[in-house]
């Protein structure tokens, strides 16, 4: 079989906050440098958040430290973060901030006409940076112009299958063309990993379309180390309709502002949960009284709960919150009359592949940055840190990965496994009767949802793990696509992104077996509280002689001590 | 049980590999609460077939992945509420190559986009923190809140006759989002002069499919760069030097041929037992080119017991400097003219030409802002606005209306219908002309490239775009086609002639006169 291979220095895999910044990092050196897009450069989930960018510049508070950002990061993880990293992270992210000015951000000011800041979740000080309610698009579109000023290769469209790696060192990917079919081999000495997050795993989520996991399930298949992959966030409010975006993200700003949570009796139920708080309480917290709600049969028909904020004055609905009316308006409803529906919604991985200060992965010429890394947020992660890692941690792998590969030795490819891949990424298409990928996976995405969401016991999480492992048989042996057309073939994409999904999903259950506590995102109702004697320790997922292996691996702490050791 | 309610789906299908041309297939869709396009499109991949080719990806309008034509309107499917009630044909956006089905190759957008050195420039970093106030960075951040979904480009009119002349609505948004923003040092106006500045008609259709962000690329960027142009003497055009020379020169954007309207009418005409007093403002056009059609806007006020005043020493509106950026002037003749109607003591200002009128409503009071002077103290109508919503439909002369069997077309005056938001006005009074064979054409709407200077300026372009829209008019075999605008109605009267065509193009205000007259149009 004969395929197209393209040359390149340093790839990088995704063209999100991370994988561009990477890519305008690498591309301070003479190399040529190549992104690789699942969708269209500018379209990546990066333009989706909203809330902010954090960097302690005190603009607003003048005592705010990276100290004490740290120091957020840390208590807001659970203390499962790895302090290296979150060293980095804080001392970094003003710089990186400054960096996106230069390229061209425009960040809302301060009456003194500095970036301006605005106080999130569990922060000390106001220290979200941000650009209206859209910052992410700011970033990820100021990103796309200093690409397109620096002229670096950009390939839209394409879906990276499988990391290729020879004598045990990374020597490219192999491609689906989606645009064509044509399956193809970028072949690079260095490799950024910055596919994103994995939201797609579950039936109910704030991600894009794009998100399915398939970073971590490359790595792990190249047997890269990951870690933390027990430690899903879920956002408490997603929308619950139209049903094409069930989940989207319903901003925190609406319970700021007053907004209440209503069963589908009217009541306003958070009093049972935490009277103190109310509807203020934890993101988790929330999340999981509105999941009970709707478990215990008080939710309304579209498996959801009323957020309000019609008894408002119109003025500050108008005037605050003015995003959300108008997506609300847009589908028909106006909050300022009527109340929302809402679910809570998977949102983001803290858990992934496990890197160095330098974005180094176990496997040489491998780096990861973005949602796809892990070990920057520990067990939960603060709001507006993900735009602050993606920037920072980008930087830092293309930079690194540049050096790399300025010195590294030409790749060359293994020909063996590349037939391998190709038959492998071919045998669906081929295939005339068998299963149908589209509801494999929305069977997959049940349930992840129903046995290893926001609540998670033993049995849920074993009963995940039997379907999880069944289906692995099965798919890979009788998956057949419908669609024989070889250009933009969604059907084929899905079923190769199925199988990377089993394989997330798989990470994600065995890890959250495993972690016999509850910290940070991970809550096991059998196992309702803090374990420091026993658990205050990392999981790291690998593959090792084809098996899945878990063993656990002590946390870096560096500065900040969690209030038990 | 009561059947669940289906919607059908009518879907443009084509893949180059194997088609020829593109061909349709017909899918019905259950109806759910708050459905929206792209739930549609998901049950049909994931429950009828799964062939069906569409991008989509973050279904929350803010990535511009699924932007499709929806019912022939570019539109992002995650953001149109589908409507139980009506049919649906989808297609792909157009003045793209098709990749396959609804999915198209955006590259030649991108491109064009990448020549216009789309970056910030500046020749060195600043000192951090840099300061920037809230004022200085507005309208650039609104700017930049575009998506990249191409929906302006695909619906813009001077893009598919222009075609590489004409970079796009979204090019010139890019360019103006640097241009306003302080920072940046690069020269915009020149560039987009040279990517088609002024190949805007100024129709509107930008900013009626930007529907996620609502940016005003025509007022914005477009007219905002055209201003610049002409305060760095690159602009306007040479075809539009002689419009600004002649406002200068007389107070009119044409020169006099025949007596203008204002002599041939007293500076009031009386009916017996008035309802309403308005000033009937006429506009450089009716006042010296076409004055039969202010003679019938004048017969049809009367008609209906209006008693009108004639403003013998008015001055051009300056549309046509406010549009392709030639602002000085405009203000002393916005001046001129306010200060005038005040000592007319008149309330309500009625005109037929909608460019007048729509510089009269959002132009004008942004002037007077800017020139300290107070508001203006009437009230501006559109004529059909006006006998429709002011006067009253109930009270409009009917019983002296004479049937005119005629088949009659309607063309939509961009300036009428998006800037003023006036298209069911002029359809009501169509429809109680006796007898009146009334067509509505689904592209009623497009523009007739006459707007924004491009008749002035970019003579062979505004042609070809009134080209389309005279076939689309034409098809249905109308004796007449009827509009609302000095400005489309010679445009059409043009294009009628170059078509050598039988067909009359009369304003509604005409037809009302004609039928009041009891003519013959046969």
């Amino acid at each position: 079989m004969t395929f197209e291979i393209i040359d390149t220095d340093v790839l990088i895999v995704g063209a999100g906050g991370a994988g561009c910044r990477a890519a305008i990092a690498s591309s301070e050196t003479n190399l040529d440098i190549t992104v690789i897009t699942k969708d269209i450069l500018g379209k990546a989930h990066t333009v989706m958040a909203e809330g902010g960018i954090n960097a302690a510049l005190a603009n607003l508070d003048p005592d705010d430290l990276c100290e004490i950002h740290g120091r957020d990061t840390c208590s807001a993880g659970a203390f499962l973060n790895n302090q290296n990293l979150v060293e980095i992270l804080v001392e970094d992210a003003p710089k990186r901030v400054y960096d996106l000015e230069n390229f061209g951000a425009i960040f809302s000011r301060t009456p003194d006409g500095l970036i301006m800041q605005r106080p999130f979740g569990h922060q000390t000080y106001r220290r979200t940076c941000y650009a209206g309610d859209r910052t992410g698009h700011e970033v990820l579109s100021t990103l796309t112009e200093e690409l397109r000023k620096r002229e670096i290769n950009i390939i839209d469209e394409v879906f990276a299958t499988s990391l290729l790696t020879n004598k045990n060192r990374v020597v490219g990917v192999s491609v689906v063309d989606i645009r064509t079919g044509n399956f193809k081999v970028f072949r690079a000495p260095a490799v950024i990993m910055a596919a994103g997050g994995a939201g797609r795993i579950y039936d109910v989520t704030t991600n894009a379309q794009a998100d399915v996991g398939s970073g971590y399930a490359m790595a792990y298949k190249a047997g890269v180390e990951l870690i933390d992959m027990e430690q899903f966030q879920f956002h408490p409010t997603g929308a619950a309709i139209p049903p094409a975006a069930r989940g989207r993200l319903v901003t925190e700003g609406v319970r700021g502002e007053g907004g209440i949570l209503l069963n589908k009796d009217g009541e306003r139920f958070m009093k049972r949960y935490n009277p103190r708080s109310m509807e203020l309480a934890g993101r988790d917290e929330v999340a999981r009284s509105i999941a009970t709600e709707i478990r215990e049969g008080r939710g309304t028909k579209n498996e959801a709960v009323y957020l309000d904020v019609s008894f408002l004055p119109t003025k500050i609905i108008e005037e605050r919150l003015p995003t959300m009316l108008e997506d609300f308006l847009d589908i028909g409803i106006d909050i300022r009359n009527e109340p929302m529906e809402v679910t809570p919604t998977a949102h983001h991985v803290m858990g992934g592949i496990k890197i160095d200060a330098l974005t180094a992965t176990n496997l040489p010429g491998l780096y990861a940055a973005g949602e796809v890394a892990g070990g920057v947020h520990g067990g939960n992660r603060l709001g507006g840190n993900a735009l602050a890692a993606g920037q920072v941690f980008g930087e830092i792998a293309g930079s690194s990965a540049a050096k790399y590969a300025s010195t590294a030795r030409s790749p060359s490819l293994d020909r063996k496994a590349i037939n391998e891949e190709y038959e492998r990424v071919m045998d669906s298409l081929n295939r005339e009767n068998g299963l149908s990928p589209i509801k494999e996976l929305k069977q997959l995405q049940r349930v992840m949802w129903d046995r290893a969401g926001l609540f998670r016991n033993e049995q849920d999480l074993n009963a995940a793990l039997r379907f999880i492992n069944g289906h692995q048989k099965q798919v890979t042996s009788q998956l057949a696509v419908q669609n024989k057309a070889t250009r933009y073939n969604t059907e084929w994409i899905n079923a190769l992104e199925l199988l990377d999904m089993l394989l997330v999903a798989e990470m994600f259950v065995r890890s959250a077996l495993l972690r016999k506590e509850s910290r940070g995102a991970h809550y096991r109702t059998d196992y309702p509280s803090l374990d420091n004697k026993n658990w205050f320790t990392n999981i790291v997922v690998s593959k090792q002689n084809g098996k899945m292996l878990l063993q656990t691996t002590p946390v870096v702490v560096t500065k900040w001590h969690p209030p038990w050791a | 049980m009561v059947k669940k309610q289906k919607v059908q789906f009518r879907i443009q299908r084509f893949n180059p590999d194997i088609d020829d041309e593109p061909t349709y297939v017909t899918f019905e869709v259950p109806y759910s609460d708050r459905q929206g396009v792209l739930d549609a499109l998901h049950y049909i991949f994931q429950n009828l077939d799964s062939t069906l080719a569409y991008r989509w990806n973050c279904r929350t309008g803010q990535c511009g992945s699924c932007a499709i034509n929806i019912n022939g309107i570019p539109g992002l499917a995650c953001r149109t509420v589908v409507d139980p009630l009506q049919k649906y044909i989808l297609e792909p956006l157009s003045n793209f190559p098709i990749i396959r089905d609804l999915v198209v190759d955006l590259g030649p957008g991108f491109r064009r986009l990448e020549k216009l050195r789309p970056y910030l420039e500046r020749t060195s970093a600043p000192d951090r923190p840099e300061k920037l106030t809230r004022e200085e960075i507005s309208a650039a951040m609104e700017l930049r809140s575009c998506i990249e979904c191409f929906s302006c480009y695909a619906a813009c009119p001077a893009v598919a006759s222009a075609k590489q002349e004409f970079s796009g609505p979204i090019a010139m948004r890019e360019l103006a989002s640097f241009e306003f923003d302080p920072r940046d040092q690069g020269d915009r106006v020149q560039l987009a002069v040279t990517s088609g500045l002024y190949d805007c008609t100024s129709c509107g259709m930008c900013k009626e499919v930007c529907i996620p962000k609502h940016i005003d690329t025509r007022r914005t960027a477009i007219e905002g760069l055209r201003a610049l142009a002409v305060e760095r003497e690159m602009g306007p055009l040479e075809g539009h030097q002689g419009f600004i020379k002649q406002i200068e020169s007389t107070g009119y954007a044409v020169d006099v041929k025949s007596p203008p309207l204002t002599d041939q009418l007293p500076d009031v005409i009386e009916v017996d037992d008035p309802v309403d007093e308005v000033l009937f403002y006429p506009g450089c056009l009716i006042n010296l080119r076409i004055q039969q059609v202010g003679l019938n806007v004048v017969e049809v006020l009367k008609r209906n017991k209006v008693r009108v005043h004639i403003p013998k020493d008015f001055v051009c509106c300056t549309s046509v400097a406010f549009r392709t950026g030639a602002r000085s002037i405009a203000s002393e003749m916005v001046i001129r003219n306010t200060d005038y109607f005040r000592k007319l003591g008149v309330n309500k200002v009625v005109g037929l030409c909608p460019g007048c009128m729509s510089t009269i409503k959002q132009d004008w009071p942004i002037v007077l802002h800017e020139k300290d002077k107070p508001p203006y103290d009437f009230e501006p109508f559109d004529i059909n606005e006006y006998l429709v919503d002011q006067l009253g439909f109930e009270r409009f002369n009917k019983q002296d209306l004479k049937p005119l069997p005629i088949r009659v077309v309607y063309h939509d005056p961009c300036h009428l219908n998006r800037h003023q938001g006036i298209s069911e006005e002029p359809r009501k009074l169509l429809r109680l002309i006796p007898e009146i064979d009334f067509i509505d054409v689904e592209d009623s709407d497009r523009c007739c490239g006459a707007g924004g200077g491009v008749r002035a300026g970019r003579r062979e372009l505004s042609q070809e775009i009134a080209g389309i829209k005279y076939d689309i008019l034409s098809e249905v075999k109308p004796d007449v086609i009827a509009t609302s605008c000095s400005f489309c109605f010679i445009q059409l009267v043009d294009v009628v002639k170059s078509s050598n065509s039988n067909i009359k193009v009369m304003n509604i205000t005409d037809l009302l006169a004609a039928s009041y007259r009891g003519e013959s149009l046969k």
